[in-house]
């Protein structure tokens, strides 16, 4: 038994299930509430990343438009324009010399414009589409003599804005006709080379990651390989102007900055990158809202499974007592911290209110018999009338003299009562015999103590009563019956009983004597005392019987204590 | 090239020869007709529409009177009669924009705006230039040396005129209705050109006999050239 673990204290438990409770709720809370704060912050980025690249899409688009409008100042050279003029009207004269001027114009007036212009190339163009001249670092890729195809799809509505390839390269470029009189005469181009330079300019003026396209084919970008590849495969070919898209599990809002015929430029902003300071901070917030909630959480749980436990713990403490002091007849005291617990404790206060009182008739019923039985003994001698009942009287007297506890002074007023139950065994030939008795009526006489114990000894409840019955007759001088133990192995109840009993005896009248006085008595006991009888029960005697004691003459100390 | 029905047809018609004609010499009638626009709308050349700025219209001038129509490799050893033309700059555009002259003629630019021009060449046989000057005042040069001058404006770089000079006076420019005479040509066969300064040219052969007025039939643009 002892080996089976105890259950846990009340508030534990009360306290766990309440802050388990608390402590999910919280968690659930907490979770949904830090995925909404991510999606609401990744949303927000998302839009911000937009916008930037809108705008940067717009000063882009500005920006051409100025490259344009640059183009459109540089080609009212007239000079340029009355070389290239004059050079078509001579186209079949055989003057080289002359031609060969002209074209020295052409190109003088172009390094000119180049000086204004940044760009890759400057090309001219007469109004069959054959290149006359060209400048700038990339001039190379765009010879003379060559014709250059009218750039697919310029865009329309008077943007000349559009994609050129030449020499395998694909070109950004804006032109401009160079118009004599309202009629075309050449073209003028600003090309830019559409590479990983131009790549990386737009990157650090947008601030984002770019990507050149050419229809379906990735031409020049600041990703890393494998995440041009990716965006080749999932954007490119599905030709998605904007969105999102995640690259080796990176996730990036994209858009295309601007649409040049086949071509495209694609700005990319990683979401991950932007949000995750916003996200961090969210979350932190968060957690430290969710460590209060906690900690607010952990109070509240321990207030409230205090209020809980509380006065079931007083309740407990209460019974606890009661139960160690076995005083049954005490109320408990009402809790006033629930109907119910006050109820249960009314309930239980009438419940040992009602066994108390069962008890007491269970006692009084049960002494009543004893006292029946004791009585119908001492009714078999009339010399013995109510000498039980008086004896017992005289025990609790001396017993209270003494200071004994109630359960003490209990044990003896019944054991006084049974004190001579023994002699129920004695045949009343040898009880009520009116003369001497010879010495083997004696010694039948001398059976009694141990004929009553051996009588009481089947009734459990009797056996604190026990020595009374069985030593009543035992002297401290070892000289009594039936064992004739000293006065130290006797019991205290049991000596009281006999010095009870023996003043009894005398004062009653027997069929062979009169009845001593009580004077007399107390006497003979003082007389006795160390010797028959404990001269401390001898005192204790004559304190309870204040009446008889003034009367008697008490011997010598010397006597008394010899 | 503008999908551009551009027919310059020019019908020579059988043609009795008019009264006066010397009967030593021929000659060649025909009707130049233009269908479209040689010119379409002006080109926008920036992006950004030229808002509030009034483009100045030159007076209209048919596109007929853009052609001339001569006769090449002529061989001719007679006196050449020397004219003073004058091409006019009004309304940024010098009129007439195109002009045949004999070889030694003089042709004046006088400045007819409110604002100052410019004349220049840099055509091989006569480059020039004459500087920039006001309304109301005129300069002028003479062209010594035949072929074509492209004659600018370098203040107006729009503005453009093509001066023919050639050194015999087989030539003449159509009438509004296309129609020309080229008069007292000596019999032979000849290459007759119908020029155009955008378009191009168109040459035929044309053999032209005394006293008969030769028809022959022309046609411009020129294709395309591959």
């Amino acid at each position: 038994v002892s080996a089976r673990r105890r259950p846990p204290r009340l508030i534990i438990r009360t306290l766990t299930a309440t802050f388990v409770m608390v402590a999910l709720l919280l968690v659930a809370v907490f979770v949904v509430v830090s995925l909404n704060v991510r999606a609401q912050v990744r949303q927000n980025v998302t839009t911000m990343l937009e916008s930037s690249q809108r705008m940067f899409a717009q000063l882009e688009a500005q920006r051409q438009r100025e490259l344009l409008a640059q183009a459109g100042i540089l080609a009212e050279s007239p000079t340029l324009k009355a070389a290239i003029d004059t050079y078509a009207a001579e186209a079949g004269s055989p003057e080289a010399d002359a031609r060969s001027q002209l074209l020295a114009t052409i190109a003088r007036e172009l390094d000119k414009l180049a000086e204004r212009v940044e760009s890759d190339a400057i090309v001219l163009v007469d109004a069959r589409r054959y290149t006359l001249a060209s400048v700038g670092p990339f001039s190379a890729d765009w010879p003379s003599g060559q014709r250059i195809p009218l750039p697919a799809n310029p865009g329309g509505g008077g943007r000349f804005d559009g994609v050129v390839r030449a020499a395998g390269r694909t070109y950004r470029t804006v032109w401009v006709d160079l118009v004599l009189d309202d009629a075309p005469i050449g073209t003028l181009y600003i090309a830019n080379l559409l590479d990983e330079r131009y790549a990386a300019t737009l990157a650090e003026l947008s601030n984002a990651r770019i990507v050149v396209a050419d229809g379906d084919r990735l031409i020049a970008s600041t990703l890393d390989a494998w995440e041009a590849q990716a965006f080749e495969r999932a954007i490119l070919a599905s030709r998605q102007t904007d969105g999102t898209v995640s690259l080796n599990g990176e996730p990036f809002a994209f858009r295309r900055l601007v649409t040049i015929g086949d071509a495209g430029v694609y700005a990319l902003g990683s979401i991950d990158a932007s949000s995750a300071a916003a996200t961090r901070q969210a979350l932190g917030t968060m957690a430290l809202i969710a460590l209060g909630a906690g900690i607010l959480a952990l109070v509240g749980s321990l207030w409230l499974a205090h209020l809980l436990t509380e006065p079931i713990g007083r309740l407990s403490t209460s019974l606890q007592t009661m139960s160690r002091s076995r005083d049954a007849r005490g109320t408990l005291p009402l809790s006033g911290s629930s109907r119910e617990l006050d109820t249960l404790i009314e309930t239980f206060n009438d419940l040992m209110m009602s066994v108390t009182a069962a008890e007491a008739q269970t006692e009084a019923a049960y002494t009543g018999a004893i006292r029946a039985l004791a009585a119908a003994l001492d009714a078999r001698d009339p010399y013995t009338a109510g000498h039980s009942e008086r004896v017992s009287v005289l025990s609790v007297a001396m017993g209270r003299t003494l200071g004994l506890s109630n359960d003490e002074l209990e044990v003896l007023r019944l054991g006084a009562l049974l004190h001579d139950i023994g002699k129920i065994g004695v045949p009343d030939s040898v009880l009520r015999k009116a003369g001497p008795l010879t010495d083997s009526e004696y010694d039948q006489i001398k059976q009694h103590p141990v004929l009553g114990a051996r009588i009481l000894r089947s009734v459990p409840f009797l056996a604190p009563h026990l020595p009374i019955v069985e030593l009543h007759h035992e002297r401290p001088d070892g000289a009594g019956y039936p064992y004739g133990l000293q006065s130290d192995a006797t019991p205290l109840a049991a000596r009281i009983v006999h010095v009870a009993d023996a003043y009894d005896a005398m004062t009653s009248a027997r069929a062979y004597r009169g009845a001593r006085s009580s004077s007399a008595a107390l006497h003979e006991l003082w007389r006795c005392s160390g010797t028959a009888f404990d001269a401390a029960l001898v005192e204790a005697l004559t304190l309870s019987l204040p009446g008889a004691a003034a009367g008697a003459e008490r011997p010598e100390p010397s006597v008394v204590h010899a | 090239m503008r999908l551009a029905l551009v027919v310059v047809a020019l019908h020579v018609l059988a043609w009795t020869p008019p009264a006066g004609a010397a009967p030593d010499f021929g000659a060649i009638a025909g009707v130049v007709r233009l269908t479209t626009k040689v010119r379409g709308n002006p080109i926008p050349t920036a992006a950004y529409s030229p808002r509030g700025v009034e483009r100045h219209q030159p007076p209209s001038t048919a596109e007929i009177h853009n052609v001339v129509v001569y006769l090449k490799g002529v061989d001719y050893r007679g006196p050449l009669a020397v004219q003073t033309r004058e091409i006019a700059q009004d309304h940024e555009a010098f009129t007439p924009r195109v002009l045949a002259v004999t070889r030694g003629s003089t042709v004046t630019f006088p400045n007819e705006d409110p604002f100052y021009h410019n004349v220049f060449s840099l055509s091989g046989s006569a480059p020039f230039d004459l500087g920039r000057y006001p309304r109301g005042q005129a300069r002028g040069r003479t062209f010594a040396k035949a072929g074509l001058v492209k004659v600018y404006c370098h203040i107006h770089s729009q503005m453009s005129a093509s001066i023919l000079v050639l050194d015999h006076p087989f030539f003449a420019m159509p009438a509004d209705s296309g129609a020309f005479e080229i008069e007292r040509v000596p019999p032979g066969r000849y290459a007759i050109v119908g020029w155009h300064e955008r378009v191009g040219e168109r040459t035929a052969a044309v053999r032209v006999e005394p006293g008969v007025t030769t028809s022959i039939e022309l046609s411009l643009p020129v294709d395309e050239a591959p």
